[in-house]
């Protein structure tokens, strides 16, 4: 080896070379609402979730790939219904309890216990009848589920394992030290952390981590810009170019990101909406013509300033092995799209479109207020809509009056929100796609499939969710997002790119599209200028 | 008869107190998406999941029946669970409670100390160039809203009180000025400066005492004002008092907390208001004598 190259692998390794101390700060939009990791459902309590609970398996957020955690390893048997883990030994809760087959079991019987109502539990219910989770040995633990799951193992990077004899003790890398609601979150590294560095040295290598309270975005960034915290997640374009230009190096683009925004028809057949725009909704044609209407790149290009690509379907190219690369985003096309409509018996009547009754078409597009991009995005919509004779009114409304309205009493004519993927598995999804399923947002609740494509969509969900061959899975899960950009009951939009602040004193960090991005390897991230080889 | 007064006063405080709650109740109750949880678009959660979530949502009855619950509750000490924060009242009230009560104590000192000293000073001097600059500073003052002006704050590193006083001062200025101004020219202080007496000699004992009360009604006023402004201020600068709390609650269109937080900020102003009633009726309702144009107790 050269000598000259000795000083560059000196610093590479140093670089490399953990350091200890140091307090990561960030922030939380809100308070989390619960501390008890099988109840969470907000983002808050999910953070605070990620950084103490211990996982038996941890999907990479980086690979995508799963990864041994608590368990060692773990074998899925009876065609899906089973799972057997072999446990990790000589692993201590954060207050010096043992860790145990009998906590695995303790927490997957309290996951499931239907008073709990737990997000996380509902993932894992496939069918009626009872979950029995029984342990093999101290260190073996058994989970059979009365339907198959496929992508059953997955799941469990959801599932932060209890102790069975002490509320509080904890697996992950910090614990919670401190509360003081609305104003911040302590937590601790976790002493009996069980993981060490590739040196065999203990983790993680920050001594804390302080979460902020912050609701208000545009303080944060204050606060980030005066070296208050050292990280945001989700920036919106505006602000990361800002940021971009006065610090390059703390602007990360980490591609896109697994979330979508998208908007859909009413399509409930008793919504309060008058029947000649139903019919509307119900149409193919019009869903279509209206999506090729839509020029998905002037929203990349204009309301997240390149920071997004056109969507295709409900999962971006991030998610790559459910993305379906053969499908193109809807193109732009309005010529197209006043064909489409005059095949369909509309008409356009000088600036105005008329349906067949004469009814000039017009309809509101309601969305939640306070989010700036959502509402440039519907302006460009407007704009787009206006150039093929189509009304657009844009309705802002506060997040539960929009619950309300799309959820319950289906007064809406169309819809502009976006899809949060927590979960890479299209099974995730399972209540968006099912008919019958509370969150198939266009018709939801459906006794029997109203149409035969969503019949076909039941279909193919159900298809994929009951094998357990990764191909056989991804070909079902394939023609269901053909179905969708077929029949585009969802009309998407764009995928934005996950745009994130990091501080450069932080090192280690590896942004990542899977939600948490910035700090999904948390144990790992450490400060530069801490003083190396304190143990 | 000061008794009685006080005693009709108090059962007045008491009806308006829980009018005022159950009117708070029914606004939560009529809002547009109550009962809602964001939960029920978590794709994760299945139909049970989100019956059951929307059943304990709307198990809480009627607007009165709920309300005469709530205080039955709070009266054996039990305020509820906040439905949006997932946690007791109780809690939420202790965690917040005396930052804002601190705040609103310190912006409101600091608002009428300085409201109030500029207003006697453009008395005192009485320069029309000071007198410009004070009504031009607390013009520019009452313009800005307060959400701007929260900003700064938070820009600047002053604290929430800074904000509520710069809120409360501008307006106890203008009402103190507009009174003192007024009282210039009544016929005692007239007479008093004809007598050779010292302006602030004329402003602490013929000028300050008839416009007492008003001031006093206005000190009531005011903490109305102080609390309606921690509001805002508190959301902007992220400051975890009861003010951000109301904010989330009616955003979550949380029922309990709604009712709790207004319950509570009735209490403050209307006990604000009657001391300073107290307060009147125990100085006499003092003003000058029209008749003989020197400032006398009311009996004259």
């Amino acid at each position: 080896m050269p000598v000259t190259r000795l000083p560059l692998l000196a610093l590479s390794a140093y670089l490399a070379w953990g350091q200890w101390g140091g307090e990561l700060r960030f922030c939380l939009r809100s308070d989390p609402k619960t501390f008890d990791p099988l109840a969470v459902a907000d983002d808050s309590s999910e953070t605070v979730r990620y950084l103490t609970g211990g996982v038996l398996v941890r999907v990479n957020r980086k690979t995508q790939q799963l990864e041994p955690e608590l368990a060692e390893s773990w074998k899925v048997a009876e065609g899906g219904r089973k799972i057997v883990f072999k446990l990790r030994e000589r692993v201590l809760y954060s207050e010096g309890t043992p860790f145990s087959a009998e906590d695995v079991a303790f927490t997957v019987r309290r996951m499931m216990d239907p008073a709990l109502h737990s997000p996380t539990g509902d993932s894992f219910r496939s069918g009626s009848g009872e979950v029995r989770a029984e342990t093999l040995g101290p260190h073996r633990v058994s989970i059979l589920f009365p339907s198959p799951i496929a992508g059953l193992e997955r799941l469990f990077d959801q599932v932060a394992i209890l102790s069975a004899v002490s509320p509080k003790a904890v697996l992950g890398p910090f614990v919670v030290a401190e509360h003081k609601a609305g104003s911040h979150l302590l937590l601790r590294r976790n002493p009996n952390y069980w993981k060490k560095d590739a040196s065999g040295r203990r983790l993680p290598y920050l001594d804390s981590v302080r979460l902020d309270i912050q609701q208000n975005r545009d303080l944060e960034q204050i606060r980030f810009r005066r070296g208050e915290i050292h990280l945001i997640d989700s920036l919106d374009p505006e602000t990361f170019d800002s940021l971009a230009a006065e610090a390059p190096a703390s602007a990360i683009d980490a591609g896109p990101s697994l979330d979508t925004e998208m908007m859909w028809f009413n399509q409930v057949r008793n919504a309060p909406l008058p029947e000649y725009k139903k019919a509307w909704f119900r149409s193919k044609a019009f869903r279509r013509a209206v999506s090729e209407s839509i020029n998905r790149d002037d929203i990349a290009r204009l309301v997240y300033r390149g920071h997004a690509r056109p969507a295709v379907g409900p999962f971006s190219p991030s998610n790559r092995f459910w993305f379906h690369a053969g499908l193109r985003p809807h193109g732009f096309d309005p010529a197209g799209a006043r064909r489409k409509l005059e095949q369909e018996g509309f008409r356009l009547d000088g600036a105005v479109l008329r349906d067949r009754e004469g009814h000039p078409v017009e309809f509101s597009l309601v969305t939640n207020s306070g989010n700036k991009t959502r509402a440039r995005i519907a302006s460009l919509l407007q704009q787009d809509l206006a150039k093929v004779g189509i009304r657009l009114n844009i309705v802002p409304l506060d997040f539960p009056s929009l619950i309300e309205r799309i959820n319950r009493t289906f007064h809406y004519e169309a819809c502009l929100l976006g899809l949060v993927n927590v979960d890479l598995d299209p099974n995730a999804q399972m209540n968006v796609w099912l008919s019958s399923a509370a969150n198939h947002q266009w018709n939801p609740n459906q006794p029997s499939p109203a149409t035969p494509w969503e019949a076909e969509i039941d279909r193919w969900m159900r298809a994929q969710a009951s094998t357990l061959d990764p191909k056989k899975r991804k070909a079902a899960f394939d023609r269901v997002q053909e179905i969708v950009w077929e029949e585009a009951p969802f009309l998407y939009l764009a995928n934005r790119n996950f745009l994130a602040a990091i501080s450069p004193a932080l090192r280690n960090t590896a942004p990542a599209a899977m939600r948490p991005q910035t700090f999904w390897n948390v144990e790992r991230i450490s400060f530069a200028n801490q003083i190396s080889g304190r143990r | 008869m000061l008794w009685r007064k006080l005693l009709s006063g108090a059962s007045r405080l008491l009806l308006t107190w829980l009018c005022a709650g159950l009117f708070g109740a029914a606004l939560v109750r009529l809002a547009p998406g109550f009962g809602a949880d964001e939960l029920e678009l978590d794709a994760r959660m299945n139909r049970e999941s989100i019956q059951a979530i929307r059943e304990a949502r709307g198990a809480e009855g009627g607007i009165v029946a709920s309300y005469w619950r709530y205080l039955r509750n709070a009266a054996s000490g039990d305020l509820g669970m906040s439905s949006s924060m997932g946690r007791p009242i109780a809690e939420l009230l202790g965690d917040r409670l005396p930052l804002t009560l601190r705040s609103v104590a310190f912006g409101l000192t600091l608002g009428w100390v300085a409201g109030l000293s500029m207003a006697a000073s453009t008395a005192i001097f009485r320069r029309s160039a000071y007198d410009a600059a004070a009504g031009s500073l607390n013009g520019l003052l009452l313009c800005i809203p307060s959400a701007l002006l929260a900003f700064f704050l938070f820009a600047v590193g002053a604290p929430a009180a800074v904000g509520i006083a710069a809120m409360v001062g501008p307006r106890v200025f203008r009402t103190a000025h507009l009174l003192f101004r007024d009282s210039l020219d009544l016929p005692h202080v007239l007479t008093a400066e004809a007598k050779g007496l010292g302006r602030v000699r004329v402003f602490s004992f013929h000028l300050l005492p008839p416009v007492a009360p008003q001031l006093i009604a206005w000190l009531g006023t005011s903490v109305t004002l102080a609390l309606g402004t921690a509001i805002p201020v508190e959301v902007i600068c992220d400051s975890p008092g009861i003010g951000q709390l109301a904010w989330k609650a009616a955003l979550g269109r949380d029922l309990n907390l709604l009712v709790c937080l207004t319950l509570i900020l009735t209490a403050f102003t209307l006990t604000a208001n009657f001391l300073c009633d107290v307060a009147i009726a125990w100085r006499g309702g003092s003003r000058p004598c029209r008749r003989s144009g020197i400032w006398r107790p009311h009996s004259c």
